[in-house]
């Protein structure tokens, strides 16, 4: 067991080094996917700063503030996307049988699509989220106590497996319908945006919805309530604790919808 | 005269088929349209929370802005987007159209019309009817300020279009857009106020919004929509569109004249 799965670590490594040479390979395609993404996520950011110029606060929450969530978000979206970006067109490989390959290679499947692509691009959504929290941390006068940082650590693997789960939710759908692509910018695009801003913005069924059931509010909004010591909203800030227990119960179940997929997959055929 | 004009709609009516055989894409659109409406409906109800008015835009003139603001962006997207342009260049397929007997920049344009006119009968239209019998927003009292509106919009669309296709061709000689691209988009999300309205910036950014051409985007037509811009102010606000169309437009066939002596044909 515990040899197989080190030898399913070994080609994922592999199989990784091979993904990121092949990015590398066009240099300055490589740096504008960089500071493309980097540049997308500033656009953002200075669109709320221009919203919030002439009403200064959204539900209590100033700009630096609503910064700090926005790049907590963005942080571990961009591990999500190195990690789990390409489960988003895994349909492709069904559709076109390529899929059957994966499963008579000496890899779990599910490792094997996970190491189909290490997207370097990311990086540029890390650069932004870190000198963006590095910006909001210094202008909120943060001065967070060892637990805090642990909630930070939390939010950032907690967040990302959340994600990333979500990822492999939609993937899964393949297996069944042959088509996820789809269901990726219906569901995931949406929830993206509706965590760039505080979580008491939106209806009651919403907030009910993205912490019971699709547990958004884990990766961002409730750590960072924690994290900014925000006290006085509808959650209580000891909710920012679970984002890594919450991450690892979610991608424990979405797992085992994949398997479960994976063992109804019957390939397209050609 | 008649007859090259007939062959152009020629191209709209066949576009509007296609898009009749493509209703599942047509669909996701419109849930997209209907989501991004609805978190913009709660953000901006979540600001306008304990002020009456803000720079003296009430919260319904500013849901009216955000509902017609939405419906425009609506039928703006159901046209090619810049990367169907750009796969266009990077494949070689331009080439093809090139040979073609047709001006590729207005064949894409009267395409264009007829997948919007789809989508806009289809759905767009039902659905805004709805949601504005819904919210009861501001809209135009007169045939005059529709007629205005309409008109405003159009010069709208030939703008962005202008701008986007000139864009779209630079990739003659970038072959990767890809930073550039990105404040591109973003200079028309913002600069076009199709979320943020101009009158909500600081001064300096207003200022620099007004001296662009993407504030005749969205910015102009859903002003006059909700009447915020009315009688005498609305001229120089034709005027300053209809300039930038012409310079937007020059500067389109200006890049089509170079790109096409430029043509680099990726592969083979």
């Amino acid at each position: 067991m515990l040899k197989s799965c080190l030898r399913g670590l070994k080609i994922y490594f592999y199989m990784v080094g091979v993904s990121i040479k092949t990015q590398l390979q066009y240099r300055y395609a490589f740096v504008m996917n960089i500071l493309g993404w980097a540049m997308t996520y500033a656009g953002t950011a200075i669109t709320m700063w221009v919203m919030l110029y002439s009403f200064g606060s959204i539900r209590g929450w100033t700009f630096w503030e609503l910064l700090f969530l926005f790049a907590l978000a963005v942080l571990s979206w961009s591990i999500t996307m190195v990690l789990f970006f390409h489960f988003h067109n895994m349909d492709e490989y069904i559709v076109e049988g390529t899929f059957d390959r994966f499963l008579v290679r000496p890899i779990h499947p599910f490792l094997h699509v996970i190491a189909l692509k290490f997207d370097v691009g990311a990086f540029g959504q890390l650069l932004f989220s870190i000198v963006a929290m590095i910006i909001a941390y210094v202008q909120l006068k943060l001065n967070w106590q060892f637990y805090q940082w642990l909630v930070f650590l939390g939010a950032i693997i907690g967040g990302t497996l959340i994600q990333g789960s979500m990822l492999v939710l939609i993937s899964a759908a393949a297996f069944w319908t042959t088509r996820s692509e789809r269901l990726f910018w219906a569901l995931m695009w949406p929830a993206r945006n509706l965590m760039n801003y505080p979580l008491t913005v939106f209806p009651r069924f919403i907030q009910l919805l993205v912490t019971f059931l699709l547990p958004f509010a884990f990766v961002n909004f409730l750590p960072a309530l924690t994290l900014l010591d925000k006290t006085k909203e509808s959650f209580d800030p000891f909710w920012g604790f679970f984002s890594l227990p919450v991450g690892i119960a979610f991608f424990a179940i979405c797992f085992k919808i994949w398997n479960l997929g994976l063992d109804h997959y019957k390939s397209a055929g050609s | 005269m008649m007859k090259t004009f007939k062959m152009y709609l020629e191209f709209t009516r066949k576009s509007f088929q296609r898009s009749a055989a493509y209703r599942v894409d047509s669909w996701s659109r419109i849930i997209g349209n209907i989501m991004s409406l609805g978190i913009w409906g709660c953000i901006w109800f979540a600001l306008y929370h304990g002020h009456d008015s803000v720079e003296n835009i009430s919260f319904q003139s500013m849901l009216s802005y955000i509902l017609i603001s939405m419906a425009l962006q609506g039928i703006h997207n159901a046209g090619t987007p810049l990367w169907e342009i750009q796969h266009r260049v990077r494949t070689g397929d331009i080439a093809f159209e090139m040979l073609r007997p047709y001006d590729y920049p207005l064949r894409m344009l009267f395409t264009d019309l007829g997948s919007i006119s789809f989508h806009f009968v289809t759905a767009i239209l039902p659905l805004y009817i709805v949601i504005f019998a819904l919210f009861q927003p501001d809209i135009p009292l007169s045939a005059s300020q529709w007629g205005l509106f309409i008109l405003s919009a159009a010069l709208g669309y030939l703008i962005r279009y202008s701008l986007e296709l000139t864009f779209g061709l630079f990739t003659f000689w970038l072959i990767e857009t890809g930073g550039v691209e990105d404040v591109f988009y973003f200079s028309i999300s913002l600069f076009s106020g199709s979320v943020v309205p101009l009158w909500f910036f600081p001064d300096w950014l207003e200022r620099l919004a007004s001296l662009l051409p993407f504030q005749g985007i969205y910015f102009i037509p859903n002003a006059i929509f909700i009447g915020e811009l009315s009688g005498q102010e609305i001229w120089p606000a034709l005027l300053n569109q209809v300039i930038w169309l012409i310079i937007c437009y020059g500067l389109l066939r200006f890049v089509w004249n170079k790109a096409s002596m430029k043509i680099v044909v990726q592969g083979g």
